[in-house]
């Protein structure tokens, strides 16, 4: 008789585990999905907080290194500018004014949290709405792309780097100009993938890999890495080793950009798809 | 009663802290080694919890936890997954007299060697579910495989060492 009553006991403990694994893995597989991940944007300021704290503290022991970071960002920045801007000639009387001719716009923030040792990783900035961010604005640090802002709140946005499963950026062989996708496998936080790439191109370990300005995230020609090893994919790409130029577990300090004619293009394309799908219907 | 309750729930937030401020931010030979200490405070809920309580504070010490690692409902899974084990790993470790319903799993009242074996067994299957559930992939087992043994030594030898320097054996009714 104890021993029934006793298995009944352990039934229900079983069962009531099962209802609770339940609504786990209900709210797990519900944000996997990032951009519907609303969590985030109700967590980001009392956790951010914590994190900026802790932060500030670990930044005040690194500070030797942080401003050596800083030197050289500046240094960069001072290389970059004219790349800031684009002029576009169409003859000799054409208006040649720089200051309307900006493209890129940077801001800078500071990293309060930043993870690089999981399948989806994060970077948290201590920069929102409120200080200029929006969704889907670039970031790099001193040594070459970080990712892109997925999600912001007043105070706090959150980029999704290139460590995370979801990432796909278009860059291209800074030698030859042959281009492909640069994904990340998961495991090593320094090295990532770029696919795509035909078998005729010519490739060497250590040739450098850069941005296209394909997209409205980064401007062209931004560092990614180095070629560590290439291997054959299939008979017709090869699948490149990049070790990434950026150091994800030493960030501290990023920049944000914003391209002012992003609007622009995106409108564009807009309209572009709308033709297309017109004639397709006619 | 009141006081053993105020006394988990400071120390399920005092560990959640410690794992999101502090060891979540080993990263030893690439991330090979990442120890979640913050299921110590799951570990040292007193013997005679009931089983359903373990699994509640199971869940709610999942959620915070959550709050601060990324998505939301994988600790919380792993940590439900927990809180059905050490009952279990309780009951089949228990000395044949019985448990005194005043003993809570601390070194010092146990024994090194129970308390090893009881909590590499549950810092090995929460980790075994944790790694997997993130990655939802078999492929790079035996990475993974290594990942999770060499992160529970490390987990059960910083719980161990933990409560030689924060428990003296003078004090044993903590």
């Amino acid at each position: 008789m104890k021993n029934i009553v006793e298995l009944i006991k352990r039934f229900y403990v079983f069962l009531f585990y099962l209802v609770l694994q339940g609504i786990a893995l209900a709210m797990l597989f519900n944000n996997t999905n990032y951009h519907k991940a609303e969590f985030i944007r109700t967590s980001t300021d009392w956790v951010g907080g914590i994190y900026s704290k802790r932060a500030n503290f670990a930044q005040y022991i690194k500070l030797n290194d942080i401003n050596d970071e800083l030197a050289l960002e500046i240094a960069e920045l001072r290389n970059e500018r004219p790349e800031s801007f684009e002029v576009q000639r169409f003859g000799i009387d054409s208006l040649i004014d720089s200051t309307l001719n900006q493209r890129y716009y940077y801001r800078q923030a500071k990293v309060v949290n930043a993870t690089a040792n999981k399948e989806k990783n994060y970077v948290t900035l201590d920069r929102g709405w409120e200080g200029g961010i929006q969704p889907d604005m670039g970031v790099i640090a001193n040594g070459g792309i970080v990712g892109v802002v997925r999600s912001v709140s007043q105070h706090y946005s959150i980029v999704m780097p290139v460590l995370h499963a979801d990432f796909k950026a278009s860059v291209k062989l800074k030698k030859s100009g042959y281009y492909g996708s640069l994904i990340w496998g998961g495991g090593n936080p320094g090295v990532a993938d770029l696919i795509d790439i035909p078998v005729t191109a010519p490739v060497a370990v250590g040739d450098s890999i850069v941005t296209t300005g394909f997209s409205t995230y980064y401007p062209a020609g931004i560092m990614v890495g180095l070629v560590e090893e290439v291997q054959q994919a299939n008979t017709d790409t090869y699948l490149l080793k990049v070790r990434l130029s950026v150091d994800f577990r030493k960030l501290s300090y990023v920049m944000v950009i914003q391209d002012i004619r992003k609007n622009e293009l995106d409108s564009l394309n807009a309209q572009m798809e709308q033709m297309d799908a017109a004639t397709g219907n006619r | 009663m009141l006081q053993q309750v105020i006394a988990n729930t400071v120390r399920i937030i005092f560990l959640v802290l410690i794992q999101a401020l502090v060891v979540g931010k080993i990263h030893l030979f690439d991330g090979l080694i990442l120890p979640y200490v913050y299921i110590f405070a799951l570990l040292m809920l007193p013997f005679q919890t009931p089983a359903w309580l373990v699994l509640i504070i199971s869940f709610f010490t999942g959620w915070l936890m959550d709050y601060f690692t990324g998505p939301v409902g994988l600790h919380v899974s792993a940590c439900v997954f927990l809180g059905l084990v050490i009952p279990l790993v309780n009951t089949f470790l228990s000395p044949r007299e019985g448990y005194d319903t005043s003993q809570r799993p601390t070194v010092q009242r146990m024994g090194i060697t129970w308390y090893v074996t009881y909590a590499s067994i549950c810092t090995f299957l929460h980790h075994t579910f944790l790694f997997f559930l993130e990655v939802l992939r078999f492929s790079d087992f035996f990475y993974q495989l290594v990942h999770i043994i060499l992160s529970s030594i490390a987990t059960v030898m910083l719980m161990v060492i933990g409560q030689y320097i924060i428990y003296n054996t003078k004090s044993s009714d903590q």
